[in-house]
This record gives structure tokens, sequence and C-alpha cells, in this order.
């Protein structure tokens, strides 16, 4: 039987090359228990222009320069770091690519919901062990954060507030006294010099204000932004997509012109006002981000290949995009009409097609 | 020219308002001690360095050069604490050197350029070049400077600067050739042939000093660095000189200046983006860090004072944070943008909302400047004081009130004058009314302003009238200057059409013709968007009346035709939200009653409305039931009034709204609409009263009560003559003839005693009244 290939491999297993180029080529000082250099892992995120011993660096994250750099000088910091931002705005994936680079393992992860608890954040115990020796080491079961303290490395906390405001509180003596007591055994484990955490958490549907005023002491604050800037968009969306093509081994290339012009869409839905700043249209309510034109542009590549000409065309990318943008509300129906009637319609080539692809799906 | 002897005289390049190079300046001027220190600045200025150097003097301070022949031009030359050249200046006085300005005259140079910028060097800048090739593809035209800090490596020129020449603890032998290679850099790029002409000017005047029988080691000379790098290379030439025109006349003066104006001034050579921030570095001797934290502790109390939670360590975290990301740069010391992050990282828990808001603001400072008594006003003191005494305008601090015939040009020119006043914000004048009626509490500007053919004012001069003239001085060096610059913020705050249609109004009040262009334009622009009926109806009147009065106060350019077309355009527009807009909710019915009433107005007065379309829309509107029914009932009643609608067919209209089929509270909402036009013209009619009449008595008890608010409300509007003609009707409609001509010579009367004389009858049949109305 031949082993099948993991769909998604974690950076620091996939950017491994990139990684140990960088580790071996890189003489600047390292803060205690980091693997590379604040300015290695500052390139490994950027990219480089030139190869690092003979390996080319891709840019993880495309955008402000400055908003990595106050990243990485947090983490360097007793400060914790927490990304917040938009959903879709790549702030899992920007904590997954620092864990990798400066601690070599981005596993070390707790997934924060209405249900986390303390023992996911501290530790839990294996029962049926607890019971047969009482509270031994081997019967306690650590937590991710607990794992990276011991091993001083770093651990990430998704959608911090999610979880209730007296769970996340538990973090507070995590950060400011870097370290866990466990009194069934009678021991407290300190950090490792190497340990910090990662966090992320979304403005849109539940606001960090959940957060208490003492917990939120203990972070610096990054807000990653929503992609401003077309061509930059363009340029993320078409590589991210590119990569997916490439790790779900499905999917044909979709032509530049169409990205372009499911980019401008999103941009200009986004905004409010056309490119032009002439024409107002309404802002449907669900998200539209980056990460959702990825998701947009890689459908329909999967439909034109499966489905189609073998070719993605507009009548594809309108498929998705009705999909993606209705999601929530009957109303986004209406705004994405009227931004077809009103936009779209007027404007040429590809515009054209996907206006009429479109019209017959958001009718009724 | 003896380029030996120029090169041996002592010099110190310089960039303008930069903390660094003043302290490095300092230090070499310690050690030189020069006896003449010659200093970048025009020459005709010389005798002002008494007044900068005084001890009452307090920067940020300017030199302000202005023609004097009544064209409308000047130029500034700002100086801050931390400005090498007033350092230098300093330093003269304290020693005991002689100090002079050797740069061009304020006359030539407001000759040469009406924009001539601050303290030259401005190797970059681009005004008049060609503008930026249109199209999609074309790059934005970047300044030399700002390209060269991108190709280094960082995100903007100040930072550049910042990093490279500020933050570093420099020597002067290390600094001169620093800051010369740097200029020799701007050099290399095209250089505007003005400051190859003031080269030659001031190396005319630095060898006059030396042939004065001064030693040449003796002589500093503090310039900018381009000028120090093209005495150094040899490249002056003598005979460009000749090519600088003749001066204008002018005068020059010390004034106030102020650090928000100093940040506003960007660019190499004119200004610095966070003036108090570089106030507290040169306090601090150059130490960037000790600035940082010291903004920081700033920072951090005024977000406490507005109730955000900031504590010590949060400061510690943000310094500790600046200082790791400036050695993360390979930088010596945090600068604004690592000061910038830091904060928005830590103390504004990533939210940047606050610092853009408020706390910025005071990196730029707000610190206004202040001149020795000795010297005398600013332009704009000196305009308010010429313009009142030429004008015969109060001139005590004591109540007068005079009024303006606005029929000839002097007063009309009186009261553009006020206005400009009133608009920017300086207290002198109030408009106390129109003409012999004075209403308190009318409205001074807009469209009432519009109309006036007399205007009275009560002015009275207190000294807060001087202290806003000064202050405003960073607004505009005029009172049009000034107004133009109050209006303009106002315009891009104006969110719809009809605020820019405020402005515009403004604007011709205030007889500014340039904003008046701009704000034709907003108009326009905002026009094409908007969607609101009563800002399109309030922007229509304004323009209806510009166009019935003009703009002749204001002279504009395109004139009155690009008014007409817009004014025509914008009530287009308003006619086709008509029909959506009055199918509003209840609580929006008042305002789109309004803006019903003034398109009427508009229609009716302004022959170049589309009066038809109107009556179209109007229509539309009576004969509607999808729209609420009060604006139903203003249309019938405006046509009715328009003489648009035979009587009888309102008779028919009124009846058929208020007929048993129809829900009595939107019937009632009809007749609140309908009684709002002109009621007595409608009560006088037999027929409508006849329609009321029927649709009052047809009204079941039970509904009667609950539409009862809404009738009360609508017939309560009616004064005492609309009651009479009302009832008259009425008795008239239930013929109660006979007794309706006694209930008259009653009411006529007004006599209550022959009340008491009525039949028993009467009484009942008024009773009945009574409990109807």
């Amino acid at each position: 039987m031949q082993l099948m290939p993991d769909i998604r491999l974690p950076a620091e297993a996939k950017y491994k090359t990139e990684l140990d180029a960088l580790a071996a080529h890189d003489d600047k000082p390292r803060p205690p228990g980091w693997a590379l250099s604040p300015r290695a892992v500052e390139m490994y995120i950027l990219g480089s222009p030139k190869p690092v011993g003979g390996v080319a660096i891709t840019p993880k994250y495309v955008g402000d320069k400055g908003l990595i750099q106050v990243c990485i000088a947090t983490l360097a910091s007793d400060r914790a770091l927490m990304l917040v931002g938009e959903p879709g705005t790549a702030k899992s994936w920007l904590s997954e690519h620092l864990s990798a680079a400066i601690s070599g393992t981005s596993a070390l992860v707790v997934q924060g919901t209405a249900g986390t608890s303390e023992d996911h954040i501290k530790y839990s115990w294996n029962y049926a062990l607890l019971l047969a020796q009482g509270p031994t080491p081997e019967a306690l079961v650590p937590s991710p954060i607990l794992r990276a303290m011991r091993s001083g490395k770093f651990a990430r906390f998704e959608e911090v507030t999610r979880t209730s405001p007296e769970i996340q509180d538990s973090l507070i003596s995590i950060l400011s006294e870097k370290q866990v007591s466990v009194p069934e055994l009678g021991e407290i484990t300190s950090a490792q010099r190497g340990f910090n955490l990662i966090a992320t958490a979304n403005t849109r549907d539940r606001g960090v204000n959940e957060m208490s005023a003492a917990l939120k002491r203990r972070f610096n604050f990054v807000t990653v932004p929503v992609v401003e800037d077309l061509e930059q968009e363009i340029q993320i969306v078409t590589k991210r997509e590119a990569e997916l093509r490439n790790d779900y081994q499905v999917g044909v290339p979709p032509p530049e012109e169409l990205s372009r012009v499911l980019l401008t869409l999103f941009h200009e839905l986004r905004k409010g006002v056309t490119k032009d700043g002439k024409t107002k249209v309404r802002t449907p309510g669900a998200v539209l981000s980056t990460a959702e034109a990825i998701s947009v542009l890689f459908n329909s590549s999967i439909l034109a290949q499966q489905f189609g000409s073998g070719t993605v065309t507009s009548h594809e990318l309108a498929a998705s995009l009705v999909g993606a943008v209705v999601k929530e509300q009957e109303d986004d129906v209406k705004a994405l009409r009227e931004y077809m009637e009103t936009v779209a319609k007027g404007r040429t080539g590809p515009w054209k097609e996907l206006y009429t692809a479109s019209k017959k799906l958001l009718r009724g | 020219m003896d380029f030996a002897l120029l090169t041996r005289v002592r010099h110190f390049p310089v960039r303008h308002h930069s903390p660094r190079t003043t302290a490095v300046l300092l230090k070499w001027l310690e050690r030189v001690k020069p006896e003449v220190v010659l200093v970048e600045g025009p020459c005709d200025a010389t005798a002002l360095v008494d007044v900068l150097c005084d001890a009452q003097t307090r920067p940020p301070v300017a030199i302000l050069g202005y023609r004097t022949d009544g064209a409308p031009s000047s130029s500034l030359w700002p100086f801050a604490a931390y400005s090498p050249e007033y350092q230098a200046l300093k330093w003269a006085r304290a020693n005991g050197a002689r100090a002079e300005f050797i740069d061009i005259p304020v006359g030539v140079s407001l000759a040469v350029d009406r924009h001539a910028p601050g303290l030259g060097l401005e190797a970059e800048a681009t005004d008049g070049e060609a503008p930026a090739p249109e199209g999609p593809e074309a790059e934005p035209l970047v300044p030399v400077t700002e390209a060269f800090a991108r190709s280094q490596g960082y995100r903007s020129f100040e930072e550049f600067w910042e990093a490279s020449f500020e933050a570093p603890d420099w020597s002067p032998e290390q600094f001169q050739p620093l800051l010369i290679a740097w200029a020799e850099v701007l050099n290399a790029g095209p250089r505007q042939a003005y400051h190859g002409q003031r080269d030659a000017f001031m190396a005319r005047k630095v060898l006059e000093v030396v042939a004065g029988g001064v030693a040449p080691e003796k002589v500093a000379v503090v310039a900018g660095a381009a000028h120090i790098a093209a005495f150094l290379a040899k490249h002056v030439d003598p005979a460009e000189e000749a090519k600088l025109p003749a001066g204008v006349p002018c005068a020059v003066t010390v004034i106030p200046y102020s650090f928000p104006r100093l940040s506003e001034q960007l660019g190499y050579g004119a200004g610095n983006r966070a003036p108090h921030f570089y106030q507290k570095a040169f306090e601090a001797n150059c130490d960037f860090r000790r600035a940082t934290l010291e903004v920081l502790l700033d920072f951090a109390a005024h977000l406490r004072m507005r109730g955000f939670s900031a504590s010590l360590s949060d400061v510690l975290e943000a310094y500790r944070l600046a200082v790791t990301l400036s050695d993360l740069r390979e930088k010596s010391a945090p600068g604004l943008d690592e000061l910038r992050e830091a904060t928005v990282a830590t103390l504004c828990r990533g939210d940047a909302t606050h610092v853009d808001n408020f706390l910025w603001k005071s990196v730029v400072g707000h610190e206004v400047g202040q001149v020795a008594s000795r010297i005398g006003q600013n332009s704009l003191q000196a305009e308010f004081w010429r313009e009142v005494g030429e004008r015969r305008l109060p001139r005590t601090d004591s109540p007068e009130t005079f009024s303006l015939k606005l029929n000839n040009p002097v007063e009309v020119g009186s009261s553009v004058f006020l206005h400009r006043l009133r608009v920017a914000g300086i207290p002198y004048a109030t408009l106390s009314g129109t003409g012999s009626s004075r209403k308190p509490g009318a409205e001074a500007g807009g469209y009432a302003a519009l109309t006036r053919v007399r205007e009275s004012w009560q002015a009275q001069w207190t000294p807060s009238t001087d202290v806003a003239l000064v202050e405003k001085i960073v607004l505009g060096d005029s009172l049009e200057a000034v107004t133009k610059h109050v209006l303009l913020e106002q315009l891009s705050k104006a969110p719809s059409t009809a605020g820019a249609a405020e402005v515009l109004l403004e604007a011709v009040i205030t007889g500014c013709s340039e904003v008046v262009a701009i704000a034709l334009r907003a108009c326009d622009l905002h026009a094409s968007s908007d969607w609101d009926l009563p800002s399109l109806a309030s922007a229509a009147r304004a323009l209806s009346g510009l166009m019935a009065y003009g703009t002749s106060r204001a002279h504009a350019e395109g004139g009155d035709e690009a008014v007409a077309s817009l004014g025509e355009k914008t009530f287009g527009r308003a006619l086709l939200r008509v029909r959506d807009a009055s199918a509003c909710a209840p609580d929006a019915v008042p305002q789109v009653l309004d803006a019903l009433r003034t398109l009427h107005e508009v229609a009716l007065s302004q022959p170049r409305a589309d009066k038809a379309g109107w009556f179209v829309e109007a229509r539309g509107l009576m004969e509607s039931h999808a729209v609420h029914p009060a604006t139903s009932g203003l249309a019938t009643g405006l046509l009715y009034l328009a003489r648009e609608l035979p009587e009888a067919d309102v008779a028919l209209e009124v009846g058929r709204r208020l007929s048993a089929a129809v829900e009595p509270a939107d019937a009632a909402a009809y007749l609140e609409g309908f009684l709002q036009v002109n009621a007595l013209v409608l009560v006088k009619s037999r027929d409508v009263v006849k329609a009321l009449d029927d649709f009052l008595t047809s009204v079941e008890p039970e509904r009667f009560r609950q539409t009862l608010p809404v009738l009360r409300r609508a017939l309560g509007a009616l004064g005492a003559t609309e009651r009479r003609y009302l009832m008259e009707n009425v008795m008239g409609v239930r013929q109660l003839k006979d007794k309706g001509r006694a209930v008259k010579a009653v009411l006529e009367e007004k006599d209550k005693a022959t009340l008491k004389d009525l039949s028993a009858d009467l009484g009942k049949a008024l009773d009945d009244l009574d409990d109807l109305l």
C-alpha cells in the first residue's frame, strides 16, 4: 500500500530547508532559547531578495515590515504577543511561522473555544494511571503550554477571546510568574528560557474587550491589518492559491485576469465604494477577507477542473463567489446583486461574463 | 571670485530644524570661537537679530516677509529653539560676536517665487515640475531623498534621517563631512537655478565681510549643507547673481510661530514632523532615548486623564520595546517610528485610533511662540487694523452698533471683512439683525446672508481679538487665507451635498473665490452620490439662491453659469429622489416635508429649475398610496397653491383621501401634511371643508379616539383667522346659514355679552362644533 503524504505539513517541516539554511548562515546573536536571531526570523517571515546558502527564502507574510519587527521584538521581551485582527488576515498563519522559526515547532497549540477549561491550559491527568498509582509525574498529562514551558519553546493560543474570561485569566500567572504549580505532586514547573506565548484574537465576532485588564497587561498587541493594497493582495492570493493546489493536488491555475476581478470586487465591497470613488456600493455582512478570496479562487479552480471545461471562467468564479459572500444573511444576496447591477454590468471583459453568470445564480 | 579665500572661511553645514545639527554646531562654535557668525537668512532681516535673541522672545518664531505693494505675497523663515541658525545667532550674541544674515533679501525672494519656501535647500522640491502622467501604470513621482531612503531599507526619508543623522552622537569632525557628502548627493541631482543664484549671492556677502578686515578663520558661515557643499566644491558662478530679479517692495517682521504649523511644512528644507519630540530631544542634549521615555510618560498620563488604563509597567514595556525595535533596526536610538509602534502595541493594546486621535498631537505639540514686545504686529493684526481704520469700524473696547447698506461696493467690502472674521472665528463683530427688524439669534451666514440688503452689526474690540489674530496666523498670513483654510476644513468634513452647499454659500459671502470653485466641485461630487432628499433639497435651495443673487462678492471664476448648471443638476437629482424618499418611516417625515416645501419654493422661484418636472413628481406623490400620506397631503396642498390643481379636483382628492375606506390614521396624517401648506387658502374653499367635515363626522368613535392626537396636531396648527374661516364654511356646509350669520356677527364683534342672548339651539350647535374642534 502506498502511503499518502500528509495533507498539510506544519511550517517547520514544510520550510525545513529554508530554516536550516538560515540557521547555518546566522551570525547574529540569538536570544536565549531561540533557534534563530531576530534578524534571521524577520528574513524568514518576509523573505529575502537573495538566496541564503543557496536556498531561496520565500516571503511567508506580505505586508508591513514594521509590524513583523514589533512582533519579534515583543517575543524577545518578557511580554507575550497578541495578534488581533479581522478573520482571515493571516493571524494564525503568522503565529505558526513565528513559532516555527523561533522555537523550531509550531505544534504546541491550544485552540480556544467556549469549552476550553483550565485543564487545557495547565495540565490534566491520565485517570487510569491516577487511580492505579495516585498522583505521579507519569500520570500527569501536561498541556501544550506546560510542555512549551518545560522545553523553553513557544506555545500558541488560538482565539483566546472565545474562551471565557475566568479561564483566560489562568494565563495571568503563567505569563507573569512563568511557572505552573502542581499541588498534587507538590512541585512547581518553571518555564525554561525561550518560552513565550503567541495568542490570536478576532475583532469581528467577539471583541478583545472580553479580556480582563490584568491579562491584557501581559501582552503586547499587534493588529494585523486587512490588506489595503490591491496589487499586494493579488500577489498574496495567487501565491497561496497555487500552494493549496499543490498541497491538495487538484485544480487548474486560474487566469490572472480573474484573480484581479475577484479581488477588485472584494476591495470594493469591503470599502463600500468603487475604485474610482464614484459609485457607492452596499457592504455585505459576510467577512470578505484575504483568506476568503483564496478559498473562492481555489474553489473555482476545482470546479473548473472537475465539472467545467478545464479552464477557470467567470462562470466558476460566480458560483464560488455567491457561496462565499452570501453566507449568513439574505441581505447579502441583495448587496451582491446590487453590486452586479450597478458596477459589474457597466464594465468590460470578464466583468460582463461575471455579471451574466451571477445573474442566473442570484435570481430569486 | 576668490575661492581660496572662500574656502578659508570656517563653514558649518546644517539641516534646518535638526536638533543634532544644533548640538554639534554649538560644540563647534565653542571650539572655533568666530568673531563673525554669518547665517543663512534674508540679509535685510539682520536688524531683527536683536528681536530674535531678545530674552522675551520664545521660539517657535518666524521672520515674516511680506509685500507692501498690495500684492498678496509673503514668506516665512521659521525658527524653533532647536534650529541651528537660531542657536548660532544666540551664541553670537552671548559671546560678543557679530551676527548677520547673508541670503538674498526678502523682496528678491518674493519676486522669485510667490511660494518661496522658507530656508532654502529645497534641492528635492518638485514644485513646478510636470504633473505625474495619468494612467494606471504611472508611478507616483518620488523625490530623490525619499527614493534614497527607501533604497536603504527605510520606510520614509524622515526615518532615514533620524536613524542616520539625528540619533548617533556625532562629533563635529565626523558630522560635517557627513552632511557635506549628503548634500553632494542632493546637488548631484537637478538643482534649481535659483539655488545657484543664491550661492553666488551668499558667497559675495561672505567675501565682503572678509574684505571688511575680519580674518577668514574668524568668520563662521552657518548655512544649508547644499550651499556649503557648493562653496567647498567651488561650484559658484558669480555671474549667476545677476540673474536674480529685482526686489519688490516689502517689509520684514518677526511673528510668533507654532509647532503645529512647523510640522505641516514637510520636506527636507522646511520643517519636521514632530517638533515637540525634537524639542524634548534638544533639551535632553540629543538623547533620543530620554526623549522617547519622556514622551511615553506623557502619553500614559494623557491616557489616564482620559480614563484609559496605562500603568508605569506599560510605559516601561513600551520603552523597552522601542529600544529593542531600534536595536533590531540597527539604529542607535529609537525615533518617532519606534515610539509610535511601541505605543500602539503596549499602551494602546494594538489599536492605533487613540494615537491618531489625540496622542500624536502631543508629539507635534501645540506651543505658540512669543515675540518680544519691541516688535510690532503680525500680518493679520496689521491687516485687521488697516481694514478697521479704512472702513471706519469701531476700534474701542465697548460695544458699538452700526448698519451696512449692501448696495455699494464699499459697504459690501466691509460686510465681506466682517463675515471673514466671523468664519475665521476671530471675536470682533456679531450680526445683530437685518435692517430695521432686529431679530436676535438670526442666522448670521448662509442663505439668509445672501438675501440681505442691509446688515446690522455690533462690534467691540477686546484683547481676545488680537489674541485670535495672533493665533490664527498659523492658518494663514491674511484674513482671506485664514477664512479659506477654515472653509476648506469645513468642506473636507462636510458629509453631504447640503454641507458642501453651505460652505459654498459661506465662501461667496466671505468672498473667497478659490473656495467657491472648490466647493462647487465638492457639491458636484457629493450630488452625484447623495441619496438624501433633505440634503439635496437644501443644496438646491442654496444654489438657487446663488443663481438669483449671484456670486459677485466672490468674483468666482467660471462664475454663475457653473452655479446655474450645478443648481439645475442638483434639483433634477433631488426630483429623482422624491418618490423614494417620501416612502419613509414616520420619524423621518418632518425632514422630508421640509425638503418637499424647499423644492416647491425653488421650483417656483427659480426660472432654471425644472418646474414641470417638480409638478409631475408632486402629482405622483398626490396620487401614490405607497408614500407616506403626509407627503401626499403636502403635495396636494402645494399643487393647489400653485394653481396646478382646480378647486374641484382638490375637493375630490381630499374627499378620496379622507373617505371611510381609508385607515383613519393615514387620513389624519394626510390631513396634517395638507394643512401644513398655507391653511388659510385651504379652509377658504367650501368644497375642501365639506370633504373635511364629512370625514370627521364619519369616523367611528373608537377610531376617532385613536386618531385624535394626529388630528389635534393638524388642526391645532391653525391660527385664529383660519379657524374662523373654517367655522364659517362648516356653517355653510351644514346649512346653518341664518344661525351662522349670527355666529359670524358674534365672532366679529367678539362681544361675549351678546352670546347669552343667543338661542339654545345655536348654543347646541356651537357645542357640537367645539366637540369637533
